[in-house]
């Protein structure tokens, strides 16, 4: 049996023994589920294989998921889809945190009520959305038939566009009161004799936002955006609620894709090389988004930014 | 500490006695989130035979219950049976995760006719049909004859646009109720139109997907035709929300099984009538069945049969059929003077069950509703032409069989 000899060794034998549990534990929750993933990627594994059984078929399910005829559609619409309602959560969150910090009556009011949204499980604020979105029932439609922008019901999520537009709606809704917490947090971190300074030499409102909050919290701009981005690309509830891909695939992302090829078909090995390539695909995303925020953050000197 | 060891000597006897009598358990999954009262004589006619056999009869919805039971049974925990819809047997047979049935001929004779090629694969029978139903027309007489137009049984496509028609320009409602969403009411609603137009959607002998055919462009092109007389965005509606509007005097007619009549408010003035023919073929209806499905490896396989059985044939079947309003499974008029399906009613969802199509059965099962569907919803949205779109469909269904 080991004995450790020296008081190095003893010290590196505790300090293993101390990340045991945890390595232990990140093993069976991340590592052994992608090696998984990853393995399966390469294999015809279905329903009748799941329990043995399935063959290797080498680059076979890669080749068909890349080459099928709906797949570059559905990253493009992926990225569209994550792209625009990041954009819309930070610049709403930027808005609302701003909004929230400023020194108006009954802000604490104010601060509670952007929560809702979150703390809503998704599934019922979805339900919620589904009712606003529905033709001859729902709220929406009667609104703007009463307003008299339509002449008739109007069915949200039964036309491509208007059900992906929903859909963002929607996730924007959900995932904005974070953005805009994250934010607000940040914008109370600013020392405030920065904007005393700012204050008495005379800067505007708009000056002292874009030159003293804005580099502020950029730090915090940039890992939520890039936080918000990946749970965005990966969103499966809102659109599956919502629509379940629908109409015609017109919201069906990468992750709904995933959804529906191994779980819906059981097909697992194709799902699992679809699982693959968007973690091939946020990975590549993440690499250069943090390579060009680096390179801008060394030429303007925003502070945290680094490479 | 005497007592102590007594008691847990006493725990391990105990556990030891228990698990007999818990390995005699059936476990059945019945689709429907409910147990209806005419399969629970059945349950408890069986525990009465089999003293110390418990039935643990599960009510699961639809939405989710074909996904757990094949779930359970791909992880190696099959139940014992399950009451699923046939469209899943022949994925679950050729998977290895149920085991074929046998249907005696004297049986066979009894079903009404094409309800045992829903439950057919490569010669074996793979489910006892327990639950079946045709379709028909449903029209709202009180919106026809507002329209100007007499409430008589429209015979062919034309004549079912024409009533429409009138009611989507003469009154507020919606000519028809038109079901898009990606459903499986979405693709048997067209099934019921292709049927009635001559078209097929594959050979079940040979396994040729015959779907890309002239009477199948014939029929999405009606379904696109329609969708211009049907409530605004048929992509949002399955069968069950044009019920509503239905009820609702928003929709003029629409196609629903026989429970129909017990769903629609009585204040409708209605009248029932097959499917109006295509310009290719005859008056059809759709035939879809639900099975008692036997899974392989569980405890009590032979139990497991031998409860289906029980469950799906003679008075238990019957009883079943009449309380729940389904089209008759058997021809019970072989096995008994009085039938509960001899009004006009019935007679409309029973006459059409020779010219009916089965529900195709396709190992990936929801290609075969992806690739239907995504033709309606294409037609309806005007994504491309009708032959593009069943040529396109085609190619998605091949990949399913």
């Amino acid at each position: 049996m080991f004995k450790p000899k020296t008081k190095a060794q003893t010290t590196t034998l505790f300090a293993w023994a101390l990340i045991a549990p945890a390595a232990l534990v990140m093993f069976w929750v991340v590592v052994w589920p992608l090696y998984e993933t990853f393995r399966l990627s390469f294999t015809d594994s279905t329903l009748g294989t799941l329990m043995g059984g399935a063959e290797y078929v080498g680059w076979e399910n890669y080749e068909k998921a890349i080459g099928g005829r709906k797949f570059p559609s559905i990253v493009t619409r992926t990225f569209y889809w994550m792209f625009l309602s990041v954009g819309l959560k930070v610049v709403l969150g930027l808005i609302g945190a701003t909004l929230l910090a400023s020194n108006i009556r009954g802000r604490g009011i104010f601060r509670a009520l952007v929560m809702p949204p979150w703390i809503v499980p998704i599934a019922i604020g979805c339900f919620g959305w589904l009712w606003l979105y529905n033709g001859h029932f729902g709220l929406l439609s009667n609104f703007a038939e009463m307003a008299g922008i339509t002449d008739g019901p109007y069915s949200f999520l039964a036309y491509k566009q208007s059900a992906f537009y929903s859909a963002v709606v929607t996730d924007v809704w959900i995932g904005t009161p974070m953005v805009t917490l994250f934010f607000l947090a940040a914008m109370q971190g600013v020392p405030r004799d920065l904007y005393e300074a700012a204050y008495v030499d005379g800067a505007s409102r708009w000056y002292r936002f874009r030159r003293i909050t804005m580099p502020q919290i950029m730090p915090t701009v940039i890992s939520m955006a890039l936080l918000s981005a990946i749970w965005t690309f990966n969103s499966f509830e809102i659109i599956w609620i919502l629509t379940e891909g629908g109409p015609r695939g017109a919201t069906t992302t990468l992750i709904i894709d995933t959804f529906k090829t191994a779980i819906f078909s059981y097909k697992f090995g194709a799902g699992a090389t679809r699982a693959v390539l968007v973690c091939i695909l946020l990975g590549v995303f993440s690499l250069i988004y943090l390579t060009v925020l680096g390179w801008v953050g060394k030429k303007y000197g925003y502070a945290g930014v680094q490479k | 500490m005497k007592n102590i060891k007594k008691a847990i000597l006493l725990a391990f006897i105990g556990a030891g006695l228990i698990a007999p009598v818990q390995a005699e358990e059936v476990h059945a999954i019945i689709c429907g989130g409910e147990i209806r009262p005419a399969d629970q004589v059945v349950f408890d006619a069986f525990e009465a035979k089999y003293s110390g056999v418990k039935v643990n009869a599960e009510a699961v919805p639809w939405g989710t219950c074909q996904d757990k039971s094949m779930t359970l049974a791909a992880a190696g925990d099959p139940v014992g049976l399950a009451y699923i819809g046939s469209r899943t047997l022949k994925q679950l047979g050729r998977s290895g995760l149920i085991v074929p049935v046998d249907i005696s001929d004297e049986m066979q004779a009894l079903y009404q006719p094409g309800v045992l090629a829903t439950v057919s694969d490569g010669g074996q029978f793979w489910g006892y049909p327990h639950a079946f139903s045709t379709k028909a027309l449903f029209i709202n007489c009180g919106l026809v004859e507002a329209a100007g137009e007499a409430c008589v049984a429209p015979r062919t496509w034309e004549g079912l646009y024409n009533m429409a028609k009138a009611v989507n320009d003469n009154t507020s409602a919606a000519g028809i109720g038109l079901a898009a969403r990606d459903f499986d009411n979405t693709m048997h609603q067209f099934l019921n139109y292709l049927y009635s137009n001559g078209g097929t959607v594959s050979n079940a002998d040979t396994g040729e997907i015959t779907f890309n055919s002239p009477e199948t462009v014939e029929t999405l092109a009606f379904i696109g035709k329609l969708a211009g007389v049907a409530q605004e965005g048929p992509s949002g509606y399955e069968r069950s929300q044009l019920t509503q509007l239905y009820n609702d005097g928003q929709i003029g007619m629409y196609i629903n099984g026989p429970w129909g009549a017990g769903q629609h408010n009585d204040n409708i003035a209605e009248i029932v009538v097959p499917v109006p023919a295509g310009p290719s073929g005859s008056s059809g209806t759709l035939l879809i069945t639900d099975s008692m499905a036997v899974f392989k490896g569980s405890a009590n396989e032979d139990l497991a049969m031998e409860l289906a059985q029980m469950m799906t044939s003679g008075e238990a079947q019957y009883d079943l059929d009449m309380s729940w309003g389904l089209t008759p499974i058997l021809q019970y008029e072989k096995m008994r003077d009085d039938v509960y399906y001899s009004t006009d009613y019935w007679q409309t969802f029973v006459e059409p069950i020779g010219r009916g199509g089965p529900e195709p059965m396709f190992e990936d099962f929801k290609a075969l509703q992806a690739g239907i569907n995504g033709a309606i919803q294409g037609i309806i949205l005007g994504d491309g032409s009708a032959a593009d779109l069943v040529a396109e469909a085609a190619e998605t269904l091949a990949e399913g069989l």
